[in-house]
């Protein structure tokens, strides 16, 4: 069985378009995107009256005249994994003063465009064979699984053991605390249990079981992350990396030792490391980019899985 | 739960409080990084002893001319970054432009093999400037005679090959806060070297020279007797003196130093805008300049004080093998002959954490291209491989054992010692790589480019990267071209074209056995690098 697994996309429109691809593209029977599917930004296309608006993205202020113009810019924010939104100096002021009015809006729009999303997974792979997981990661709202949960062609990963052709994928998107105060964060303690509730339903022994854990076991260099001063600055210009992983994550994956172990959450801790026999693999995420790299897993049932390459699509 | 950004009057960005959301990073940090990496007490004042090699040649336009002109490199690998952040380097660059076996052989070539020789080049400026002036110091004068050597280079390489890994296995962070702590005290050495030069007389330069190497060397009117031997069949030019053709020469001998700002260049943060990509460009192109600016104040005191002519005659009398101390003119441990001998070894050893700062860059890098390497599978997933507390023993390895048989090559055979310039052409020509993937990029990978903070940027109606790119391209092609015409360099001999052709030849076998094997597994990997369709 052919696995392609990618995360962190963060609401890129291209990546989750290549992401609905991928499945064809590599051959692959099973596709999974391990959480974190929701943008971290509201971009405000302001309008100016006239047909002109003005909007800044990466700090580059662009004056767009015309629908076609603004069009195109809706769409690089897209693909950089943002919600833009049109609206006017007044609304914007008022946004801006009234910190509930703006989350609000966020809300609408990440809800929206997973909405919109698994629309688009329905279109594209109805009748297509390829079996499609989603599990929401840290960063997506809980509002979310619903979402997923109502898509015909997708399936919620999250908390549950599914079959797939014999093997067990038991997925969550929850991890240890982060500085974020994030939607799904919690203690260690706590996640082990977590974990450990949703291992008790697996039945296949552990060649033939996948965890796909948002967040990296700690300490194995998937979850390097740049080390951060007291005030949220990136130290040593962002040379210096600490290990921010789950020590639960690492815990249920020594105790379990499913053949396959995949994660997310850390971008920049690329890799591919072993855990006894536990293939663990975090490829990373340069959604930003619109680059959806992924790892592409054969699994065999045998002891051990030997072939697999991280991808860069 | 969340937060806002703003940007001028008006909020150009709402942005919610999410994993990874940091305020910055430090353009000081960075500077830091490439301060060294360019390091001019190491590379700079070792480097600059060959200048006699190209006889009209000045050194003071030559740096000036070369750093102000790679500034440019600087803005060409900020603009990469900018554009693929995090992106893994050379060997990403090139692997997504240009395509992965291309990436593969020109990033393991300049990242990996070619550093293996480094390691005795470090070594050899280990010994020149701290274990033979400070055995000097102290009276021992069978350890500068060790240290001088074939035995004494090969055991310094195996001292700097184990302080890589040491610096390695105990971490970026450490080795991080050691740079750190390396960077300032050696700045202090630098400033304390500098004014010891600019308050003492050529005189007293003279008098004290002449004392210490009778003490030391036992050579009597050393000063003068090195002047005479350094000048025999060479006339050193002014220190203002300028001759295009022989100037333009020099160039590619120094970028031996100054080619290195970028060293660091995918360790740093994201860049989230302009801002960002500015801060990239002041961290390596400042470094580059603040270093360019030093090493022409250091010319004008070595002027000064020591005399320009000596400065030059006693470096080509040692190269040549007639110096009368027999001792590498070290200009730090010249500088502190004004001192007491307690003080002179001070300052030699505070002026040597330019070293300790720097070794460890010799395997960080490689270490990195190896792993990516593995991840992509053409290496196998073993060598990425670490140990319970961190270290990359398979890597650190893979970069150990190559690096002590090439140093036992350079110790004990004088022909290969002078393919020195072979450890920056091969990395030139990796830059290369990365200068034409750059120069190409907004139209190879044009989705990329167009989502990127410096897709506004334009000179004379090009793209910022293609102009500047184009521009290092013809710098790197420049040198090239005279490393493997002209005989000065000591590269372009059979043996060392030789050495060179056999890493490449090694890295393209490597990408083909790998290549064949995963592809009988099932596995092409041509996967690693082919773009998904998006629609």
């Amino acid at each position: 069985m052919r696995i392609f697994f990618a995360t962190d996309i963060h609401g890129s429109e291209t990546c989750w378009k290549k992401f609905l691809n991928a499945g064809p593209h590599y051959e692959a029977d099973v596709v999974i995107l391990g959480g974190d599917m929701t943008g971290k930004a509201l971009v405000p296309v302001v309008d100016d009256g006239d047909g002109h608006w003005h909007a800044t993205l990466l700090e580059h202020r662009q004056d767009l005249d015309g629908e076609e113009a603004v069009v195109a810019f809706e769409q690089s924010v897209m693909r950089r994994g943002y919600y833009p939104f049109r609206t006017t100096p007044d609304e914007v002021d008022e946004l801006s003063s009234d910190e509930s009015k703006w989350h609000a809006l966020f809300d609408q729009h990440m809800i929206g465009t997973v909405e919109r999303w698994m629309g688009m997974a329905d279109e594209k792979l109805a009748g297509s064979g390829i079996r499609v997981f989603v599990c929401p990661g840290n960063d997506d709202q809980l509002e979310i699984d619903e979402i997923v949960e109502a898509a015909k062609t997708v399936e919620l990963g999250e908390g549950r053991v599914v079959d797939i052709d014999g093997f067990e994928l038991a997925s969550t998107g929850w991890a240890n605390r982060t500085p974020w105060d994030t939607y799904r964060e919690e203690d260690e303690p706590q996640l082990r249990e977590r974990i450990e509730r949703m291992v008790e339903g697996v039945t296949t022994p552990p060649e033939r079981t996948i965890f796909s854990l948002h967040c990296p076991p700690h300490g194995t260099g998937l979850d390097d992350a740049p080390q951060l001063t007291a005030d949220m600055d990136l130290k040593d210009a962002g040379r210096s990396t600490v290990p921010v992983g789950s020590t639960a994550v690492r815990e249920a994956i020594e105790a379990h030792q499913p053949a396959l172990s995949l994660h997310g959450h850390i971008h920049e801790a690329r890799g591919t490391t072993r855990l006894g026999q536990t293939l663990c693999i975090n490829p990373g995420s340069s959604y930003e980019q619109g680059q959806l790299l992924g790892a592409v897993i054969d699994i065999d049932g045998k002891k051990k899985v030997k072939k697999f390459v991280l991808t860069s699509g | 739960m969340a937060t806002m950004a703003s940007r001028g009057d008006e909020q150009a960005l709402f942005v919610r409080k999410a994993t990874g959301l940091v305020r910055g990073w430090s353009v000081r940090d960075a500077f830091i990084y490439a301060a060294f990496s360019i390091n001019l007490i190491t590379l700079g004042l070792y480097i600059f002893s060959f200048g006699p090699f190209i006889p009209d040649g000045s050194l003071l336009w030559a740096v000036l001319l070369g750093g102000a002109y790679l500034v440019l490199q600087g803005i060409t690998y900020a603009s990469l970054i900018a554009a693929m952040p995090r992106a893994g380097g050379d060997y990403v660059w090139i692997s997504r432009v240009l395509g992965g076996g291309i990436g593969f052989v020109l990033a393991v070539a300049g990242w990996w093999f070619i550093l293996w020789l480094w390691v005795p080049i470090y070594a050899n400026i280990l010994n020149l400037e701290i274990l033979a002036p400070l055995s000097a110091i102290v009276g021992w004068d069978s350890a500068v005679t060790f240290w001088g050597g074939d035995d004494g280079i090969f055991l310094s390489s195996v001292i700097t090959a184990l302080l890589a890994s040491l610096f390695i296995a105990l971490g970026i962070r450490t080795y991080a806060r050691l740079q750190k702590i390396c960077f300032y005290g050696g700045l202090i050495g630098l400033a304390v070297m500098m004014l010891l030069l600019l308050v003492n007389s050529k005189t007293s330069f003279i008098a004290n020279f002449n004392e210490q190497s009778a003490d030391l060397y036992g050579t009597k009117n050393a000063y003068d007797a090195t002047l005479k031997a350094g000048t025999d069949g060479y006339d050193p030019p002014a220190l203002g003196a300028f001759a295009l053709g022989s100037t333009l020469l020099l160039i590619p001998m120094l970028a031996f130093f100054n080619l290195w700002s970028n060293w660091g260049a995918t360790l740093y943060g994201e860049v989230r805008g302009a801002s960002d990509f500015r801060k990239n460009i002041y961290a390596m192109a400042g470094a580059l300049l603040a270093t360019t600016v030093a090493a022409i104040i250091l010319f004008a005191l070595f002027s000064k004080t020591f005399g320009w002519d000596f400065y030059n005659a006693a470096n080509n009398a040692y190269w040549a093998g007639t110096a009368p101390t027999g001792a590498w003119p070290y200009p730090g441990l010249l500088a502190a002959s004004f001192l007491p001998p307690v003080l002179q070894f001070l300052l030699v050893a505070v002026l040597s954490l330019w070293f300790f700062g720097w070794v460890g860059t010799v395997f960080l890098s490689s270490t990195r291209v190896i792993f990516a390497a593995a991840f992509d599978r053409v290496l196998p997933e073993q060598v990425a491989k670490v140990s319970r507390n961190g270290v990359p023993t398979i890597a650190l390895t893979l970069m150990l054992v190559p690096s002590i048989g090439l140093a036992a090559l350079y110790a004990y055979s004088t022909d290969f010692r002078t393919y020195t310039l072979d450890a920056t052409l091969v990395i030139a020509v990796t830059f290369l790589g990365s200068a034409i993937a750059a120069a190409v990029l907004p139209w190879r990978r044009k989705e990329i480019y167009d989502a990127s903070p410096i897709s506004h940027y334009r000179v004379l109606g090009i793209p910022l990267i293609t102009f500047t790119a184009g521009a290092f391209i013809l710098f790197l092609g420049f040198c090239l071209v005279k490393w493997l015409q002209d005989d000065v360099y000591g590269v372009n001999n059979k043996d060392s074209l030789i050495f060179m052709g056999a890493m490449y030849v090694l890295a393209i076998a490597i990408y083909a056995g790998s290549r064949l094997y995963r592809q009988r597994q099932g596995m092409d990997l041509k996967m690693v690098y082919g773009e998904i369709p998006a629609e």
